[in-house]
């Protein structure tokens, strides 16, 4: 991503103040010139706006989001305020507020912040996944497949496997890393850059060890997305077992989470 | 099991040198010496033949390359393959006779307890295990593996064409995915844009000269700004030149050129690079009879003729103020220069400038 | 503002987004499976339904389409995008020099400015190498067109590629405005005409969808052009009922070159 700073700069709101906040963030500079205006500056900024301005402010913003969530790839706040809020960035928690409430209430969709360090967002669906008939007419791709072998895979070993586990498994089920796989070209690709990048996996290296070797777990968007009852229940299914009986899983799939439980649908920020 | 009275096996092929070759199991450490000296005797060259041993050695690393290798296949708990490895070290140990080969069997007993020990606490967790073996078996089969041959070897038999896209099917269901948003129009940039109905310009096929002076050559935006302002200025051009064409009797306000009425920076960053149009002699702008500015293209032949004593460069100043003056009182409803892709910010979603025909 | 959406609204809306495109029995279908899956009693009047979903789309500049389609002269449904903006122009579907490979002097042009609405392969092929963004390879360019076909907006038969209904709903206003020299509406149906029929008569070369001629031919003996009366010397399709599974009646008697003067004597724009 470039760098480059546009020349000028829209004239109005570039507000300063406590900047100190974003300091740390190295490698997101291009947030620094964002800062969260307090209520009282978003309604005085309001009061200069008409309503429609606000609206196709807040219209930009949801293309804007569609437009991101093509690739699946998580959305930060300051390429929001960068590419699309720009001028109105003294009404940006309004604007957002307002973008939030119209996934839900057109398109049943749901703005989550799944990192509220750098505000990073996902869309994520709000109905349920579609069954009997409805299924039939929903599109799916084959690399849901994957992705579920994989998270599968990780979930049931406890949460955290060997890169070599999957490339195993994987060979198993005939996608060998080292070849192009019909439906997924060059897996390693798929599976180290793009569900990483879309959040579905982190892929760490594991530290102290010679050669170098990696693992697995789930992402934020898996956490947030993927529901752990459904894919026990297709577990079972598959080696025709009750799901129950993998105890400690069954446990965790169906308590409800607290630890790493992202932040509800974006409110106020 | 072998292994139990392993340690005194170990001990015994360690301290082989002379010749104890009473073999493994406890078996022979109580006989009489006698018989074990003499077999030791008989036995001296069996012991170094080299080629015997060369052999034991590679199929001791053949043995633990294939434990590396099928580690998540030994911990599987449906299988026995963690025996089998254990048995085959074991005809092989019967006719270990040297240390260097004694020490690769122990490498192998290493690592054939960890395994164990992962493989007996699998055993010992709370409900089911996890096989990732057992789990590719099933999926394969759910996949609608077509099994040709009936020896179980990993490679055999053919999948589907939709098997993947049958687990994606079936696994949808344990995904909240929001379906994705798709579209072709308003991907690109359309250009030239329409002429304004308001100023009543034709629209006609541009002509040839049109067609043949607009710029074509703009690449890769990753030069410098001052570059970019080159081509932004090329660019303006092109649209100055195309709304001439369509109407080279009709003068073109100034205002209404530059001026966007949904953007005060557009305005100020078109009046700049228009600027430069002038400068280099490429546009005039004069004063029509209500000695309102207009602004017209210089065609080619003239820049020469016009030469470039008389050129004069003059700034403007607008504020956001003058500049909603003007969008009132020239009723200015839209941009006449459409922004730039390269407008849209610094560059990272759209960095390719556009093409005007 | 309009109605607020209920569950049905929304699955309907997002099946649409996952599909971008689907007929009128499968609409109808659709939210009949949306209606029982929410538990809603069932409702058949599609357009209205559709109508409350389109309120609340319009902020956004989107919008569920219907329209007929050229091939088969059956009713669809697209959702379409409406607005051209910088916002919009960010989307990554295909690299820039692939939308240029799309559009200009490249297969749209192609397609709009031939008589019978569609492109061969080789032609766009050989376009390909002047791309200005980026040179594309033949394997490249062939990738392209493969992915504009399975995205639908292309649409591929024996090598030749015409706009897919897809492509025309939501392009209409975009072809109405950027080819209005070239391109013509259908003397029946008045909508944008790609593939047709062409009245021979050279001082009237009227263009007629296929389905168009069907229908408005259907059971005469002696067709002839609706607007110069002569001889229609194209071969007459028949019908294509919605729910009727032959498609193969709606064969395409392609217009012969010849006496195409209105269109290849103008001077082609871009």
């Amino acid at each position: 991503m470039s760098q480059r700073k546009r020349p000028h700069n829209a004239p109005s709101s570039q507000s300063k103040g406590a900047r100190n906040s974003m300091v740390l963030l190295a490698d997101e500079d291009d947030d620094v010139s964002y800062t969260q205006p307090s209520t009282s500056q978003v309604q005085k900024g309001l009061d200069r706006l008409t309503p429609a301005q606000v609206d196709l402010k807040t219209a930009e913003v949801v293309q804007f989001i569609f437009v991101k969530d093509q690739k699946k790839i998580p959305i930060r706040r300051a390429d929001i305020v960068k590419h699309v809020v720009k001028e109105y960035r003294n009404i940006y928690p309004e604007i957002l507020k307002r973008t939030s409430r119209t996934f839900e209430t057109v398109f049943g969709l749901s703005l989550k912040e799944i990192d509220s360090k750098n505000h990073v967002y996902i869309l994520v669906n709000k109905l349920d996944p579609p069954d009997g008939e409805l299924l039939s007419m929903t599109p799916s791709n084959p690399k849901t497949g994957l992705l579920f072998v994989i998270l599968g895979i990780i979930f049931m070993k406890g949460g955290v496997v060997k890169e070599s586990m999957v490339w195993n498994t994987l060979k198993k089920l005939r996608v060998d890393p080292g070849e192009k796989h019909v439906d997924f070209g060059d897996v390693k690709k798929v599976v180290i850059e793009e569900f990483v990048k879309q959040r579905y996996l982190e892929h760490v290296r594991v530290p102290h060890t010679e050669p170098l070797e990696f693992e697995f777990r789930w992402g934020q968007r898996a956490d947030i997305e993927v529901s752990k009852v459904k894919l026990l229940e297709f577990m079972g299914q598959l080696h025709d077992q009750d799901p129950q009986s993998w105890s400690q899983q069954y446990r965790e799939a169906t308590t409800p989470q607290a630890s790493t439980a992202p932040s509800g649908p974006v409110s106020q920020r | 099991m072998r292994r139990a009275s392993r340690g005194v096996g170990d001990d015994q092929g360690t301290a082989r040198q002379n010749g104890v070759s009473a073999g493994r199991g406890g078996r022979g450490m109580e006989g009489d010496d006698d018989e074990v000296l003499c077999t030791a005797v008989d036995m001296q060259d069996d012991d170094n033949d080299p080629t015997r041993r060369r052999e034991i050695r590679s199929k001791y690393r053949d043995l633990i390359n294939s434990v590396q290798q099928n580690r998540e296949d030994m911990l599987s708990p449906t299988n026995n393959k963690l025996t089998d490895v254990l048995e085959e070290a074991n005809k092989l140990f019967a006719e270990v006779r040297q240390a260097r080969e004694a020490a690769l069997d122990a490498q192998l007993l290493v690592l054939a307890t960890d395994l164990g020990k992962e493989k007996a606490s699998q055993l010992h967790a709370e409900g089911s295990s996890f096989d990732p073996s057992a789990f590719a078996e099933n999926l394969l089969s759910f996949m609608g593996l077509n099994r040709l041959e009936d020896e179980g070897e990993m490679s055999g038999g053919y999948l589907p064409q939709d098997a993947w896209q049958k687990v994606g099917n079936r696994a949808q269901c344990c995904f909240r995915t929001a379906p994705t948003f798709h579209y072709m129009l308003g991907s690109f940039l359309a250009e030239p844009p329409p002429p304004r109905q308001r100023i009543a310009r034709q629209r006609n096929a541009p002509s040839k000269e049109a067609k043949r002076i607009m710029p074509t050559q703009l690449k890769k935006m990753e030069e410098s700004h001052q570059e970019a302002t080159e081509k932004e200025v090329e660019r303006i051009l092109g649209y100055l030149r195309s709304y001439f064409a369509d109407d080279p009797n009709s003068p073109i306000s100034y205002y209404e050129f530059v001026i966007d009425p949904f953007s005060f920076s557009r305005s100020v960053e078109n009046i700049f690079h228009t600027s430069f149009l002038v400068r280099d002699g490429l546009a005039r702008i004069y004063l029509d009879e209500h000695k309102l500015p207009c602004i017209a293209p210089i065609e080619e032949g003239e820049v020469e003729a016009g030469g470039g004593s008389t050129r004069q460069q003059c700034v403007i100043s607008i504020s956001p103020k003058t500049w909603k003056e003007i969008i009132e009182v020239f009723d200015i409803t839209e941009p006449l220069i459409q922004a730039s892709a390269t407008q849209v910010d610094a560059g990272t979603v759209d960095p390719e400038p556009q093409h005007t025909d | 503002m309009a109605r607020p959406l209920g569950e049905v609204h929304k699955r309907f809306l997002q099946t649409m987004m996952a599909k971008g495109i689907i007929d009128g029995d499968k609409a109808k279908a659709l939210l009949r499976h949306c209606c029982e899956t929410h538990g809603a009693p069932i409702n058949d009047h599609l357009d209205e339904f559709i109508e409350v979903i389109n309120a609340q789309l319009q902020p956004m500049f989107m919008q569920i389409r219907k329209g007929m389609s050229e091939e088969d002269g059956l009713q669809y449904y697209a959702l379409v995008n409406m607005a051209e903006t910088d916002v919009t122009r960010m989307s990554s579907d295909y690299a820039d020099n692939e939308l240029e490979l799309f559009r200009k002097k490249k297969t749209m042009d192609l397609i709009v400015d031939s008589d019978t609405g569609t492109a061969s392969s080789t032609d766009i092929l050989n376009c390909a190498d002047s791309l200005q963004t980026k040179k594309l390879k033949k394997k490249e360019t062939e990738h392209v067109l493969n992915r504009l076909v399975q995205d639908e907006w292309l649409k591929e038969k024996q090598g030749e590629y015409s706009l897919s209904t897809r492509c025309i709903m939501e392009m209409e206003p975009y072809i109405r405005r950027f080819y209005q020299d070239q391109v013509k509406l259908c003397h029946i149906c008045h909508n944008v005409v790609l593939q047709c029929q062409m009245c021979e008569n050279p001082t009237c070369g009227i263009k007629i969808h296929v389905p168009c001629v069907a229908r408005y031919f259907k059971g005469r003996t002696d067709p002839r052009c609706p607007a110069c009366e002569d001889f229609w010397p194209h071969e007459i399709p028949e019908v294509n009922r919605p729910s009727s599974q032959s498609q193969s009646a709606a064969k395409e008697g392609r217009a012969p070159k010849s006496q195409s003067t209105a269109q290849t004597s103008k001077t082609r724009r871009s």
